[in-house]
């Protein structure tokens, strides 16, 4: 009975000592790919709303509809050292509308008015068309539609709004659902320090 | 019925209608402006003037890395307390409030990521894709309740995994489900398992991580989420007051991996041929079949120590079980 007992613990010991030395290797090799943090990230350059050489009028809202947080952890940021602050934005106003007494297009672009425009510099108070402004997107406000995105894409705008994933609501998915989702396989895991760039599509800043 | 009949006065009518409307509506200001963007690139600060410095684009940080080395040495931790709780102490009480602190923690607060059970799909991945790597917090997190199995037994099952605790907190008024049928509803967290591993190392087209996709309970954790899961969900709850823990048992694909694991462990609750009173108390009070002709079956073991809290001897003299 007890030499039974001490064979089995013998064995259970030899099989242990062999799926641990398995665990250990398996580990190994992860940790030896292994390449830090990683994160889902939007690539504008690849995105319908905001890559150039896209046609077509739709605008693809999937960011904001197939997230699985009730507001889109996606959402759009303007970055300011590309943006054009024209009097006139096209992702601020739709200039498909009709022009009000003032010569602006009577409606706004945003769905949710999460634009806010106000002008900058030196401030020419006789003519407001010759003014610069700055076009803040409110973050709390704004759900990752796109339609701004589009809105502001060359040639119309300089291409300086993007949709990027804001990291205090992704809860970082392993199959992320927009990814999933995404005609053009626009989101992917990056590397968090390329992901926390803030690129725009357009051209750089001459 | 009348039939309406079109005269040469009425269409007269209508053409001057249509007329006058056209003329209104070119007068009115409905007319679209033609767009021309007015600058070529952007104007930088000296341009714009008037002391203007160019803010800071919106960049919301990811959670930080230290952050996450916190939850492996908590999730270490806890699997440490509870074989300590369990093995040492035998005390259902502190397995209950570590059940609850790590459902707090893990659950609601993490929001149910990561976890080991989904991180079988990125370590299956990993293994089979060269292309494709997991962070080593994730490598982590994957191995150590496997290791802790490899000695103790399902210690991470018991209290640590917030799934598990959900479920273990929802317990009411559990029935024995008969052995032949429990064991057969147990082969499907294999199937489970092998199909999981399956969609996850396909090519990324058709690559699909089911594990976390049908996650019940995420849901919860996450107070939001599709309606279909919060249903499911919640039957599995509802279902898990009669049937004790139902997903752990019968569908969980990391408990597939613990169970083999446990199979070889070292240590684990046992019940002692000389002091027991074969009154058979722990068996009944074992939520999960645990306990099989007055033994512990350890692969099914959830550390949860009911059955110590059941015992007479124990009770009376801190005796083994």
């Amino acid at each position: 009975m007890s030499e039974e007992i001490t064979r089995r613990d013998a064995l259970g010991k030899v099989v242990r000592g062999t799926v641990l030395l398995g665990f250990a290797g398996g580990a190994g090799y992860l940790v030896k790919k292994a390449n830090g943090q990683i994160v889902w990230q939007v690539d504008a350059a690849k995105c319908v709303n905001s890559r150039l050489g896209e046609v077509g009028a739709q605008v693809c809202t999937l960011c904001t509809s197939e997230c699985v947080v009730s507001q889109s952890a996606v959402r759009a940021v303007n970055n300011f050292s590309k943006c054009g602050r024209c009097y006139i934005c096209p992702a601020y106003y739709n200039i498909k509308s009709a022009v009000d007494e003032k010569g602006l297009p009577s409606e706004k672009l945003c769905p949710r008015d999460a634009i806010e425009r106000k002008p900058i510099g030196l401030i020419d108070p006789e003519d407001p068309a010759n003014n610069f402004y700055e076009y803040i997107i409110d973050e709390e406000k704004c759900d990752g539609c796109g339609i701004c995105v589009k809105g502001c894409k060359e040639p119309l705008g300089l291409g300086s709004i993007v949709l990027k994933v804001r990291y205090n609501l992704c809860v970082d998915c392993n199959r992320c659902a927009i990814a999933s989702a995404c005609p053009k396989d626009a989101i992917a895991q990056e590397q968090v320090k390329e992901a926390l760039e803030i690129e725009g599509a357009a051209k750089p800043v001459t | 019925m009348k039939s309406i009949k079109l005269t040469w006065r009425s269409v007269v009518v209508l053409l001057a209608l249509v007329l006058l409307g056209l003329t209104l509506a070119s007068k009115a200001p409905g007319q679209a402006m033609h767009y021309e963007r007015p600058v070529e690139t952007a104007p930088q600060p000296e341009a714009i003037g008037g002391g203007y410095v160019t803010p800071e684009v919106q960049k919301p940080q990811p959670r930080q890395y230290w952050l996450q080395v916190l939850d492996v040495v908590l999730l270490a931790a806890a699997m440490g307390i509870s074989v300590w709780l369990v093995l040492s102490q035998r005390s259902r009480k502190w397995v209950l409030a570590l059940t609850v602190a790590c459902l707090a923690y893990f659950g609601f607060y993490r929001e149910g990521c990561i976890c080991p059970i989904g991180s079988i799909q990125n370590v299956a991945l990993a293994l089979a894709d060269p292309g494709y790597s997991i962070p080593i917090v994730v490598t982590a997190i994957f191995f150590l309740p496997l290791l802790v199995a490899l000695f103790f037994g399902r210690a991470f099952c018991g209290g640590v995994c917030p799934l598990g605790a959900i479920q273990e907190l929802v317990v009411l008024k559990p029935v024995q489900v008969p052995r032949r049928l429990d064991n057969a509803l147990g082969l499907l967290k294999y199937v489970y398992l092998a199909l999981a591993i399956l969609l996850a190392v396909k090519p990324a087209i058709s690559r699909d991580f089911v594990i976390c996709r049908f996650d019940p309970f995420v849901g919860f954790f996450r107070r939001e989420g599709f309606a279909h899961m919060m249903l499911f969900g919640g039957g599995f709850l509802v279902l898990g007051m009669f049937v004790g823990r139902p997903y752990c048992r019968y569908l969980c694909p990391y408990g597939g991996l613990l169970s083999w694991c446990t199979r070889l462990a070292k240590r684990g609750v046992t019940i002692t041929p000389s002091t027991e009173l074969d009154c058979g108390l722990c068996a009944e009070a074992c939520p999960y079949g645990a306990i099989e002709k007055m033994r512990a079956v350890r692969k099914e073991c959830f550390y949860c120590a009911r059955c110590y809290a059941a015992c007479p001897r124990e009770t009376k003299s801190g005796a083994a079980i």
